[in-house]
């Protein structure tokens, strides 16, 4: 163990550094996105040596503990550390922001300024999941919007402006939930306290957990985005840059997964179990209606961002499972879907270059001249349909076996549940392999081939996809790899979830099967409590 | 010996490792691996064959009568709960394991001579081999998870090959189409897994069978939700199988190369369903409704098949829904309690049926030089004709496929197809009279491919019977897509008759008439050595001996007769109506025309789906999306009207003042707590 401040320092390096980046002499935009990559190659080395050296995965607790005073009159502190949760977040934010500032290799509309705040992005990234302060985690979540917005505003398609107001006007929407829960939660009681892990040990009334539960859950259902605030996202990503892309759908929706488990799950367990069934049905509903809604989609952006939709669907069931493979399944979508989407919004990026048009009307037989990007746009395609041998389904059975096996449920609602998210099995190929067939298969667009120059694609292409799939393959082969890096940690969320629900009792085969089959028609927890 | 199993794994992954090898080469280094063709072939068929090897060293081990071998690993774990993944080495896996690489082997032989003109040479043998690595990571599954893994990766592979030719339309559908229907049957057997594990708490076989046994008898679970939970994992065995109503996607697959149609959607693939409900014997056996429902979904198979290949003129479609039908056979037998027959014609049918689809990949090959790269052409029967002359090779092999097929002895189809139908009988005649039955109609079709294809008049340069498939060329009746066609087949339009092909191809066929002639002989009922080997996991080797002991002649002759007897039927009419033209097939067409419709356009199954689901969800899919943008959208948008209606207003409260707004959150966070304090 060292007492280096890894997570402090990931987080300001490239904050850091990019406030060199106008002071680099350079006028193509050249030399600065060499600046930003080392920058990135850096700071995720330094991640990934922090972590290595000193995190321990059999510990469930709060690691790299770093916590100093920073304005005491507000008794706001800058206090950071990872767990389970938060640890394989951090790792997959270095990773694919690095990637992301090689996806932006040909950027040339204000080079400057784009890659100092893809480095300002990177650091506040990662300090919206390694922050420990409630109201440090309130800053950190507003200020990375900032960039976000002037990345979208600026680089973004046609219709850019409207799409990052209308991100702007969501996020920071729901963020203002998070202001008020946090300090709500922070006043409460005997103790006033920011500080993350006293605020998950107060002892909270019931009645109150639910309003707070609530007050955090729309920031966070912005954010993830879960049905009907999920708008914002089409927009968004149907404007934004390959990179930025990157970004968007690969970290930030995940952070709002993230703040699900540490918050809501994490310090109001109580709550959860009266929220977790409307949970679950709302997952249900991301997954088939964003499958349905991406199908119609003629966009090809807009496509692949209903897609992420219906995905994080899977994120929802996995929280509200009571079990711990179920939990587990939900931090492996977020982890994988990061490396999925972000491969796929690539992808897209890159097809776009090359067609100059996004509609899939317009496009058709272009597998012929561009066999290469044919080839990985394929295997990210089944990727996301989750097959097996590739992250997204090990997550994805994960979750159905959890919640199949959750005893928190009665055996109707289990079964309306599982057959309804199977449909999205179903769905998932359907929109996802059409897509395929209608870019690449058949005989070749004329038109678009007699005025744009369909080139295969460049090794820095490649060796992007290359760098996203080797984790997703690695991870589909032997899941173990990654659960049992934070296994520690869901066990003990998923105790003291269980514990909040007395009628829960450790599971033993033959009263799970027995407790399960008592079937109760009525869509609800078994619980039974006095109300507060 | 034991070392033999400690290396087991390397079955599937040796040809996954030459096909990881040549696709990255594909990827990084694309002019020059797909220069490389020799080579790239080279090192892959040896892989397969190296596997080959070691599956024959594997088998003989097991007819010496070394125990099963099992080794699992954790694969994934969260809490308490562990999934572990490994190997088994058991009789059925050896039998499957010879069958797979036998076949796949000599596939990729005659791949060579077949696409040896073809760009995507190496590609196509990068997916060969990477199909038969997932086809064996499935064979050697030791529990149900680990199979839906590879039965995925086996769907995924024959996408990919069916959608080999990506430029041309129709094969663009049909990988689609082959990729969604089988996610159907997976949606039913992932239902279904988890239904089982929630039950029993295991994924690995015969624990389930045990522990589901004693839920039912202690009325923890209904029988009625066990079953209902057996079906839904039928439904996986039903898509990949292509049964009934699932059967859908397997004619179609055509589109994809020949030599994947002989591997993937006869031989190997197509059978793992018959694989995986021999594997779930221990769960279904104690679920009789199951059982019956598997029988007559495979009965009723069999029948709609064969009655759809009576009139089919593309060959490799008549071939296709000869599969179906025979496919139909084993999932019978599997439900009749038949799990040796049933995984007895597996294996016959494997290499008979590879041998003819191979036999049909032959004729394509020699047609496509009379009549261009048409597949429309190349593969329809009506072109063909005499072609015996030409390919004497392929025709005698072609017959031997037949006979096979047919069911007259000694040839392997026979001893399969009569375990089948006795067992049948002893079930349900009702059963056996629909599979006798099919065995007519079987004997009926394939002699008429047979007679259509090899013998009379060679049609190809038949201007009159061309005249049939291109429309008369004037003003206004010009369809572009023929006339693409026509350019496309113009280079290699270079010869007035077909010609045998070469060796890499004649070599396979020749290899496989071997075992479709005589591997009937392990199975003869009077001394079953395949049964004697092969028998339900619920049963022990002397029950099996006793049960064969128990052998009569005069039973045995009656039942063979019968079928050979409507197999002699069948091949009669056929020669009467193809061969001798004593009988006018159109006429009798003709004479029953809504018939003849019916098998035609293939009890019209294509466009019963077609506007159900697919319109149909069309149709849903839109009509959500139109939701999402009008109304969940839309009221967005409108509170956003308001905000900026409401901020005009606000406007005139404002002081801008950061204190002010710190002083409105103050206030609502003292509100809260204090409303909820004292609550």
């Amino acid at each position: 163990m060292t007492n280096f401040p890894w997570l402090t320092t990931v987080i300001l390096f490239p904050i850091a550094a990019s406030l060199f980046i106008p002071l680099i002499p350079d006028k193509d935009g050249k030399q600065v996105r060499w600046y930003a990559l080392v920058i990135g190659l850096i700071d995720f080395a330094l991640i990934v040596t922090g972590f290595y050296r000193d995190y321990d995965f059999s510990d469930p607790n709060l690691q790299l503990v770093e916590s100093y005073s920073w304005i005491p009159e507000l008794d706001l502190n800058w206090s950071v550390g990872a767990d389970g949760i938060s640890m394989p977040l951090i790792i997959l934010t270095g990773f694919i922001t690095t990637l992301a500032i090689l996806a932006a290799w040909p950027v040339s509309l204000k080079p400057k300024l784009f890659y100092f705040l893809m480095l300002a992005m990177y650091g506040g990234q990662i300090a919206v999941f390694a922050v420990q302060d409630m109201l440090l985690f309130f800053l950190v979540w507003e200020l990375e919007l900032i960039p976000v917005y002037l990345l979208l505003s600026i680089w973004g398609g046609k219709r850019r402006l409207y799409a990052a107001t209308k991100f702007i006007l969501y996020t920071a929407g729901g963020s203002l939930f998070i202001l008020v829960a946090g300090l709500t939660m922070a006043f409460y009681g005997d103790t006033v306290t920011f500080d993350m892990r006293t605020l998950a040990d107060k002892d909270i009334a019931l009645n109150f957990q639910l309003w707070l539960y609530g007050a955090f859950f729309i920031a966070y259902a912005v954010k993830l985005p879960i049905f009907p605030l999920h708008t914002w996202l089409p927009d968004a990503h149907g404007e934004a840059t390959a990179p930025v892309h990157m970004l968007l759908a690969g970290i930030l929706l995940k952070m709002g997964g993230y703040a699900l488990i540490r918050m809501n799950a994490g310090m109001l367990p109580d709550a959860h179990a009266y929220f977790a069934p409307a949970l679950v049905i709302l997952g249900v509903v991301n997954i088939i209606y964003a499958a349905l809604t991406s199908f119609a989609q003629r966009n090809l952006k807009r496509k692949i961002a209903y897609s992420s939709i219906s995905h994080m669907g899977f994120v929802l069931i996995g929280i509200a499972s009571f079990t711990n493979i179920g939990l587990s399944g939900a931090v492996l979508q977020m982890v994988s879907h990061g490396l999925i989407g972000a491969s796929l919004f690539f992808l897209v990026g890159a097809t776009y270059d090359r067609t100059h048009t996004l509609m899939l009307d317009e496009m058709g037989g272009v597998g012929q001249r561009m066999q290469k990007i044919f080839a990985m746009f394929t295997t990210c395609s089944l990727a996301s349909l989750a097959l097996p041998g590739m992250s997204g389904f090990v997550a994805e059975v994960m979750v159905f076996i959890g919640f199949s096996t959750s005893d928190a449920y009665n055996a109707t609602f289990k079964v309306l549940v599982v057959f309804l998210a199977a449909v999205g099995v179903i769905l998932t190929p359907i929109y996802l392999l059409s897509m395929l067939r209608e870019i690449f298969y058949g005989k070749e667009n004329q038109e678009l081939v007699s005025h744009e120059v369909l080139a295969d694609a460049e090794p820095r292409e490649v060796f992007i996809i290359a760098c996203l799939l080797v984790p997703v393959i690695g991870i589909g082969l032997y899941p173990k790899v990654l659960t049992q890096v934070y296994d520690s940690t869901t066990v003990a969320y998923t105790d003291r979830l269980r514990n909040s629900v007395p009628t829960l009792t450790k599971p033993s085969k033959v009263a799970q099967s027995e407790s399960s089959l008592v079937s109760v028609t009525a869509p609800q927890l078994n619980i039974k409590r006095d109300s507060p | 010996m034991e070392q033999l199993y400690q290396y087991a794994w390397l079955i599937p992954i040796l040809p996954l490792l030459g096909a990881m090898i040549v696709g990255i080469g594909l990827i990084s280094f694309n002019q020059v691996t797909s220069r490389l063709r020799q080579p790239a072939s080279i090192f892959i068929v040896s892989l397969t064959g190296a596997t080959m090897v070691f599956s024959f060293a594997l088998l003989w081990s097991q007819i010496q009568g070394h125990e099963t071998f099992l080794r699992t690993f954790e694969w994934a774990a969260a809490g308490d709960l562990k999934l572990t993944m490994g190997y088994t080495v058991d009789h059925l896996t050896t039998v499957m394991l010879t069958i797979v690489t036998t076949v796949a082997f000599l596939v990729m032989v005659y791949t060579d001579g077949y696409m040896e003109h073809d760009p995507g040479y190496v590609r196509f043998y990068a997916y060969l081999s990477l199909f038969a690595s997932s086809m064996l990571g499935l064979v050697i599954s030791p529990n149900l998870v680990q199979v839906y893994i590879f039965w995925e990766l086996v769907g995924m592979c024959s996408y990919l090959l069916i959608g080999f030719w990506y430029d041309r339309k129709a094969a663009a559908d049909a990988c689609q189409k082959a990729f969604v229907v089988n996610r159907v049957g997976d949606f039913g057997f992932l239902l279904g897994m988890l239904g089982l594990y929630w039950a029993t708490g295991t994924f690995e076989f015969s624990e389930m069978g045990m522990q589901l046994e004693t839920l039912i008898e202690s009325g923890i679970i209904g029988s009625s939700l066990a079953s209902l939970f057996g079906v839904l994992v039928f439904l996986g065995p039903v898509a990949k199988s292509a049964q009934f109503p699932l059967h859908v996607w397997l004619p179609d697959a055509m589109e994809g190369p020949t030599p994947i149609s002989a591997l993937i959607h006869a031989a190997t693939m197509v059978a793992a369903g018959v694989f995986l409900i021999a594997r779930m014997y221990p769960v279904f056996e104690h679920l009789p409704s199951v059982m019956a429902i598997i029988a007559w979904t495979g009965a009723f198979t069999a029948f709609l098949g064969a009655t759809i290949a009576l009139t089919q003129n593309d060959i490799k479609k008549g071939l296709a829904y000869s599969t179906i039908s025979q496919l139909g056979y084993m999932v019978m037998a599997m439900g009749v309690g038949g799990y040796t027959a049933g995984l007895f014609h597996l294996m016959t049918h494997a290499f008979f049926k590879a041998m003819l689809f191979l036999c049909s990949g032959s004729v394509i090959h020699g047609m496509e030089e009379v009549v261009g790269h048409n597949p429309a052409l190349a593969q329809d029967m009506r072109l063909m004709g005499g072609l015996r002359k030409y390919m004497p090779i392929t025709s005698l092999t072609f017959l031997v496929g037949t006979l096979a097929i047919c069911g007259i002895p000694p040839f392997a189809g026979f001893w399969s197809k009569d375990e089948i139908l006795s067992q049948a009988f002893s079930a349900n005649p009702a059963l056996w009279f629909v599979g006798w039955l099919t065995a007519g109609l079987t004997a009926f079709y394939m002699f008429r491919m047979y007679f259509m294809t090899f013998e009379g008049q060679f049609r190809g340069n038949d201007e009159s019977v061309l005249a049939q498939f291109k429309p008369a060329f004037g003003p206004g009746a010009m369809d572009t897509q023929e006339l693409e066609s026509d350019q496309e087949a113009d280079p290699h339009h270079h010869s007035e008759t077909p010609h045998e092909s070469p060796l890499s191809m004649t070599l396979p066929l020749v290899v496989l008439a071997i075992p479709s002639l005589a591997i009937g002989w392990i199975g003869k009922p009077w001394e079953n050595f395949f049964e004697e080997f092969v028998y339900p996991p619920g049963e022990s080797l002397e029950e099996v001996k006793a049960l064969m002991a128990e052998f009569e002649w005069s039973k045995f002759l009656i039942m063979a007769g019968n079928s050979v007897g409507i197999a002699l039927i069948g091949i009669t009419l056929a020669s009467l109506m193809y061969a001798g033209k004593k009988m006018d097939p159109s006429a009798i067409a003709q004479k029953f025309p809504s018939l003849y419709r019916f098998s035609l356009n293939k009890w019209y199954f294509d466009e019963l789906y077609d506007r159900v689901f697919v319109q149909g969800s069309r149709r849903i899919a839109r009509q959500v999306l139109e939701i999402d943008y009008r109304v969940v959208d839309g009221a967005v948008n409108l509170t956003g009207l308001l905000a900026i209606i409401g901020g005009e207003g606000l406007k005139y409260l404002e002081t801008g003042r950061a204190q002010f707004y710190a002083l409105i959150v103050f206030g609502a966070v003292l509100g809260f707590v204090i409303v909820f304090s004292v609550v």
